[in-house]
């Protein structure tokens, strides 16, 4: 700010720059090549520690197995496709309103009590014969709960739009975000108020018991598939699939895609901005219902706070996939939940630093990758 | 007509949700309860006696009348009355429908607590009024509408013109005398005005702390603390217009530095607090620059998110197995040795609570000062459009680096003083929801400016103290009135000043004089 810089478009001060490169001029290039060599060497550094540790873990040490591994891959798949179906609802909404959707979380967090309640409610239901009706009719019961549960969500989340977003559109950038907090403190306290404190587990029905499922032979021993994780992910990447194939295809996908280009524009082509995002609300939080009453089906504990920690995850898993990007989100999650089971294993670090390890990533590729892995460069009105 | 009523009716299915809301999470019982500490009574117990639960009943069903009449005065008497009863008479049928199904599970006898806590069968016959489930079921119907009922009167009492002549006499009353006051203090005698003010405030800064006792002092020094955080963090969102989520990581160096070089455990340094105090400043603020080195080129969320992460990262490595026998792992560390200043120890929590003032004034005025620098022109010209900035010749990346470090430095210095004031430091104080509490404070005080700082500070750590009262029901309050507040003053309590510099009606040279002449 102190020397009198060329103004960039003066051919003038350009030819300056060239014909004689001025005192007062050097330091400043010499700056910004210390920067631009910065950061390869911080790549490589961090290449070199990885590829180092990984010889460690895996050659010379040699400390798990196969079996191993396939265990962590499996439930960081399961994971990841959780993570990936609360991303997609953070992407969904950033696409559109460019706000982050701090509540989304939460939501998830209403739809795996709705689960609960309703397996609970399943169970007490007596059929004849001496069974219930989660036990008589398993199938039907999953269904059922995975209705009940993403219409729960998908009605919190039009309701939130509609009370603690609308009003705020046209807000700096900041006053949505914590209005989202504020909702989010709110739902949390209210579930805790509502529900009890108390961590309650979900009553699975018995085709779906945790912690069953098919046993494979790694290596000369066992690995446990689960019943319930190979459903979550099969059922999420389903979800995913329709949810693409909605946003592709369907009149509404379009007037979705033309809402997050240019809001304006779209209303004077006859799209009604309103319902739209209402619309993208509601299939966020469907998605996000699903993913609580999956996370109820697999992990079993439902407490008020249990959509804290998913909704921060997958919103990392967001932006390293490319915030407001579809198939970015899918990756991050998917990736984010392999590296978070993993990795410390791969790098030979304590287990209870899985979190940092995925922040690190997260830094790591933002650091090299700006706009996240998949993601397309942000023309500046929208960052 | 007809649409009044519908409007009327879709108000009451709201207040409905809100009423039956209110009884699944006790809300009723709490209002009892402090009603009857209202009236005298020593100990209520949980389930005071039957009458406050009419009285909530009838204060709910005032809060609907008055709300069905909101923004409608140009309707005709009739039709506001016909308005509120319809409102009332749906949230009467909602009660009633829910009272249905208590007195059902009260019949019945079906242990519901499993599913919603609040549900044991005393608190449904409290909630029938203490009588028999028809009777309570028609009376809590009753009591709405007539609460609803009387809650128009009063609106339409309250639209009447004498009395609204009355309040305009007062609001003018009101109005003259803050004019007054005003112009007393910009006319000639303004420095005597200021004088006077500064001494009031100081005398309540010097002669209150050792009146109130420690409890005061400990809520009065934690809002100081927030002062010092929220000016810090106002320099990097409110000036430099970078979103950080991860500011409390700041904070927790700061405090951890002090507690390291404090604490007989683990290490026994015993450095004293002065020199802990000035290396937690200092390694905050590199710590800033180390974080913001790689990622300056990151804006709006992408910084949001990466910043959380490494204030995650803080927390998780403080607490984590690995580093135990450095930071003393999840237990925290004890017994931190606080400062002594001229060979007298800091004993007490007035103690604490002057060096809070001191470290808040010192805070100010480097905020100040930086605001109305060269440096915090160039802030604002980032915040305002980077790319603008830069090609005006700011060195964009060398003054966020620098909004990152002062803005880290000021946490550094809070968590020190926070450290050394608790004589504890642990990393479940660091967590994320903290970070958040300081962005709140600023966005609800008024970002970027001083007195919008310590308002926010006040209203988000003062008022949760306030109202312990209300026990569980704090948090719930406290988001609800984040997102009223957000939908009913978005710019803050107090909003900044600034904006008016950024018209662009005169010429660059003009605004540039008077942003200089603003400074003096």
């Amino acid at each position: 700010m102190n020397d009198p810089s060329p103004h960039p478009l003066d051919p003038a001060g350009d030819k300056n720059l060239n014909a004689e490169p001025a005192s007062n001029k050097k330091p400043k290039l010499k700056r910004s090549r210390l920067i631009k060599l910065l950061r390869p060497a911080l790549g490589v550094v961090v290449l070199l520690y990885i590829l180092f540790r990984l010889y460690q873990v895996l050659i010379v040490q040699h400390e798990y197995g196969a079996d191993t591994w396939t265990r962590l891959l499996i439930s960081g798949l399961i994971i990841g496709g959780v993570y990936a179906l609360i991303a997609i609802g953070y992407t969904l909404v950033y696409g559109i309103l460019f706000m982050i959707n701090f509540a989304h979380g939460e939501v998830m967090m209403f739809g795996a009590y709705a689960a609960l309640y309703s397996f609970w409610a399943f169970k007490l239901i007596k059929m004849p014969g001496d069974i219930n009706f989660l036990n008589a009719y398993p199938v039907i019961a999953i269904i059922l709960a995975f209705i009940i549960g993403m219409s729960v969500s998908a009605t919190l989340g039009y309701f939130l739009e509609k009370i603690a977003y609308r009003p705020l559109r046209k807000a700096p950038r900041l006053v949505p975000l914590i209005s989202a907090i504020g909702a989010s403190i709110f739902l949390q306290n209210a579930a805790m108020l509502l529900f009890s404190p108390q961590m309650r587990d979900v009553s699975n029905p018995d085709i779906l018991r945790r912690g069953a499922g098919w046993t494979i032979s790694v290596s000369g021993s066992n690995v446990i598939l689960p019943y319930t994780g190979v459903f979550t992910f099969v059922l999420s990447v389903i979800l995913l699939i329709m949810l693409y194939m909605i946003v592709q295809r369907s009149k509404l996908g379009r007037a979705m895609r033309a809402v997050a280009l240019d809001k304006k524009t779209a209303a004077l082509m006859g799209v009604d901005v309103d319902s739209t995002i209402s619309r993208t609300f509601i299939i966020s939080g469907a998605l996000a219902g699903a993913a609580g009453v999956m996370w109820g089906l697999h992990n079993g504990l439902v407490y008020y706070f249990v959509g804290f920690i998913p909704g921060i995850k997958a919103f990392t898993a967001a932006v390293l996939g490319g915030i407001g990007n579809l198939p970015g989100a899918m990756v991050g999650g998917m990736l984010l939940g392999i590296v978070e089971s993993m990795g410390p294993a791969a790098l030979g670090i304590n287990f209870q630093l899985k979190d940092v390890l995925s922040f690190v990533i997260l830094i790591i590729v933002l650091t090299f990758r700006p706009s996240g892995l998949l993601g397309e460069v942000l023309s500046e009105e929208k960052v | 007509m007809k649409t009044t009523i519908r409007q009327s009716i879709r108000t009451g299915v709201t207040f409905g949700i809100v009423h039956i809301f209110f009884i699944l999470i006790a809300f009723n019982s709490m209002i009892a309860v402090m009603l009857a500490k209202i009236s005298g009574i020593k100990n209520p117990g949980e389930i005071p006696e039957a009458k406050f639960y009419i009285a909530y009943t009838l204060l709910m069903g005032l809060w609907v009348g008055i709300a069905a009449l909101n923004k409608k005065k140009s309707l005709s008497f009739g039709t506001k009355i016909l308005s509120s009863f319809s409102t009332g008479l749906t949230v009467a049928v909602l009660a009633g429908l829910l009272d249905v199904i208590l007195s059902v599970i009260l019949v019945k006898k079906v242990f519901i607590r499993d599913f919603l806590s609040v549900l044991s069968f005393d608190f449904i016959k409290a909630t029938l009024l203490g009588m028999t489930p028809v009777n309570g079921t028609l009376a809590t119907m009753a009591f709405i509408l007539i609460g609803a009922l009387a809650g128009s009167c009063l609106v339409i009492l309250n639209n009447l013109k004498a009395v609204q002549a009355f309040w305009k006499t007062l609001g003018t009353w009101t109005k003259n005398i803050i004019g007054k006051i005003q112009y007393a203090s910009r006319g000639k005698y303004h420095l005597i005005w200021q004088l006077v003010g500064i001494v009031i405030v100081g005398f309540i800064a010097v002669f209150l702390p050792t009146k109130w006792g420690s409890y005061w002092n400990y809520v009065f020094g934690m809002v100081g603390l927030y002062v010092i955080l929220g000016l810090g963090l106002n320099i990097i969102v409110g000036l430099s217009g970078q979103l950080v989520l991860g500011y409390i990581a700041f904070f927790a160096i700061g405090a951890y530095t002090m507690a390291l070089l404090n604490a007989p455990e683990p290490h026994h340094l015993l450095w004293g607090f002065w020199p802990a105090l000035v290396l937690g400043i200092i390694l905050s603020a590199l710590s800033g620059l180390l974080l913001g080195l790689p990622i300056m080129r990151l804006r709006g969320d992408y910084l949001a998110i990466v910043t959380l992460g490494f204030g995650e990262i803080i927390r998780i490595l403080l607490k984590s197995d690995v580093l135990t026998s450095f930071t003393g792992g999840p237990r925290g560390i004890q017994n931190i040795q606080g400062p002594m200043l001229f060979g007298r120890p800091f004993n007490s929590e007035v103690d604490f609570v002057y060096l809070i003032i001191a470290g808040v004034i010192l805070a100010s005025f480097v905020y100040n000062r930086l605001q109305q620098s060269r440096t915090g022109r160039a802030w604002l010209a980032i915040r305002e459009d980077e790319t603008v900035a830069r090609a005006t010749g700011v060195d964009t990346i060398k003054y966020k680096l620098l909004a990152l470090a002062i803005g880290a430095a000021f946490a550094g210095l809070a968590g020190a003083i926070y450290a050394s004031r608790n004589q504890f430091t642990g990393p479940d104080e660091h967590a994320l929801m903290a970070s958040i509490n300081v962005l709140s404070l600023i966005i609800v005080g008024g970002m970027g400016n001083i007195p919008g700082t310590i308002l926010g500070a006040f209203t988000l750590k003062g008022l949760p103290e306030i109202l312990r009262e209300f026990a569980n029901y704090r948090l719930l309050a406290f988001g609800a009135l984040l997102v009223v507040m957000m939908l009913s003053r978005p710019d803050g309590l107090i909003p900044s000043s600034r904006p008016k510099y950024e018209l662009p009606k005169e010429t660059a040279p003009d605004v540039e004089k008077k942003e200089a002449s603003h400074g003096k």
